[in-house]
């Protein structure tokens, strides 16, 4: 299942002024790997993935793509984060855009693609998430399982080798979350590599090729889902699934 | 009603005094529509230097002019500011009146425009903002492509208010000679000794332009608001 590495985390860490949220985290993804991450509220589970395209400056350490330091001075990050896409908690659609222009806009306006071409991808991304009908819809008419769906065509749009997911659907009401995680799992069977916060403990059993447990801003455990959910050998590991499953 | 149309006659008839209100009103209009240019213009420019700014910790210096700028243009009387322009700072020149008008008119309003503008930089959703950059848009392309457009719908009402105040803003044009619409008016009562007449014509035709402008400001929000179903 696993090929190259594609991330490689060394010694991350980030404070927010006194406040220390990751104390150091290694970790390496490799290629066809879904990672979910989960771990109490305030844990930095977030801070950690949105550190690995740097919406989040870590302040120290390293994070390694695709054989580049991003996290290293003069790095180009807007090249960079045209390779992993992410999908946010509140889908933050553009919503002064048609659903047509939100996914082509980055594409064309990076010169990716040119329009007509764009429009073509998006018209088939559109029919892989179900929604072939709304290309000319704004955000604010769809519901929050549409949204988020359109949100991950956006970013599949790019053609990204990694995806960040940060918590997609735990803004949905609760007959929305399967659509969701659905199509995630359509992309994780087609070999997308996927790093997911999440508490859909089920999704990182039955998905997850390595679920991940940060607390306190380090990761205390991480293993395979069988042996993760089964057989937990960190004591806050065994409390937080005695609170969650 | 004979006593009325006298008094019509006397104001605006006669002599063809009307002409003073007519140049007034051409006055009022150009200054207006060009301060209002001048206004967007530099309100837009300081707006985005100053959230540049608060956003990235970058223009520094940039920044510090804004503030300066935005501390006296606000601070000061606009009355103070226009003759300051144009006793002061254009006093060795021979410049149009109309012209020093809509400098001084524009500075003043530009001032009011940024802050409006930045705060509806500031109303946009950061996620709208990273959703922008994880694409990999860079700071300019997120700014123009989601943030701007979006901040612009937000802030319409608040500016359509800005060119309201700025339109009978300009009635103290008379303060350094300009014949406005005001000013006009106030030529006509001096000859005539009457103030009902010029007075309340020249309220009313205030009246039918920010009636105007209201109604255009309006159309355009409906216009903006089609995403919003």
């Amino acid at each position: 299942m696993s090929g190259n590495v594609l991330l490689e985390v060394k010694e991350l860490r980030k404070d927010f002024g006194d406040h220390s949220v990751l104390k150091g985290i290694s970790t390496q993804i490799s290629q066809g790997e879904v990672v979910a991450i989960i771990g109490p509220s305030g844990c930095g589970k977030s801070t950690f993935l949105r550190s690995l395209n740097l919406l989040e400056t870590p302040t120290g350490g390293s994070v390694v793509f695709e054989g580049n330091e991003i996290t290293a001075p003069g790095t180009d990050v807007n090249k960079i984060r045209q390779k992993i896409g992410m999908v946010f908690q509140q889908f933050n659609l553009f919503a002064n855009l048609t659903i047509q222009d939100n996914i082509t806009l980055a594409p064309v306006k990076l010169g990716l693609m040119d329009k007509e071409e764009a429009q073509k991808r998006a018209k088939e991304l559109l029919e892989r998430v179900g929604l072939p009908d709304k290309a000319d819809a704004y955000p604010a008419m769809l519901s929050g399982g549409q949204k988020q769906r359109i949100a991950i065509a956006r970013s599949l749009a790019m053609n990204p080798d990694v995806m960040l997911f940060d918590e997609p659907t735990s803004a949905l009401d609760p007959e929305m979350v399967g659509e969701v995680l659905g199509l995630m799992k359509e992309l994780a069977a087609d070999g997308m590599t996927m790093v997911v916060v999440t508490h859909e403990m089920g999704f990182a059993r039955e998905v997850a090729t390595r679920v991940m447990f940060i607390d306190e801003g380090v990761i205390c455990e991480e293993n395979a889902p069988q042996e993760f959910f089964q057989n937990p050998k960190n004591q806050r590991l065994k409390d937080f699934l005695s609170k969650v499953l | 009603m004979q006593n009325f149309i006298n008094e019509f006659t006397l104001n605006f008839i006669d002599d063809n005094r009307y002409q003073y209100i007519i140049e007034g009103f051409i006055n009022t209009l150009i200054i207006s529509l060009f301060a209002v240019l001048v206004g967007i213009a530099i309100g837009f420019l300081v707006a985005i230097i100053r959230s540049s700014h608060d956003k990235t910790g970058h223009m520094k210096a940039g920044n510090f002019l804004c503030r300066i700028y935005l501390t006296v243009m606000r601070g000061t009387p606009t009355m103070i500011q226009l003759l300051i322009i144009y006793y002061v700072i254009f006093a060795t020149v021979n410049i149009p009146k109309v012209f020093v008008a809509v400098v001084a008119f524009g500075l003043n309003s530009g001032a009011y425009v940024a802050e409006i503008v930045r705060s509806g930089i500031m109303s946009v959703d950061e996620g709208q903002f990273e959703a922008g950059r994880s694409l990999g848009l860079n700071y300019r392309q997120t700014m123009q492509f989601i943030i701007m457009p979006q901040a612009f719908k937000n802030v319409l009402p608040a500016l359509g208010n800005e060119f309201i105040v700025l339109l009978k803003e300009t009635s103290i044009s008379g303060y350094i000679g300009l014949t406005d619409l005001t000013h006009g008016g106030d030529i006509i009562r001096g000859i005539t000794f009457s103030a009902f007449m010029p007075l309340i014509a020249v309220a009313l035709i205030y009246l039918l332009l920010v009636t105007g402008l209201s109604w255009c400001v309006s159309k355009l929000e409906r216009r903006l608001r089609v995403n919003e179903r």
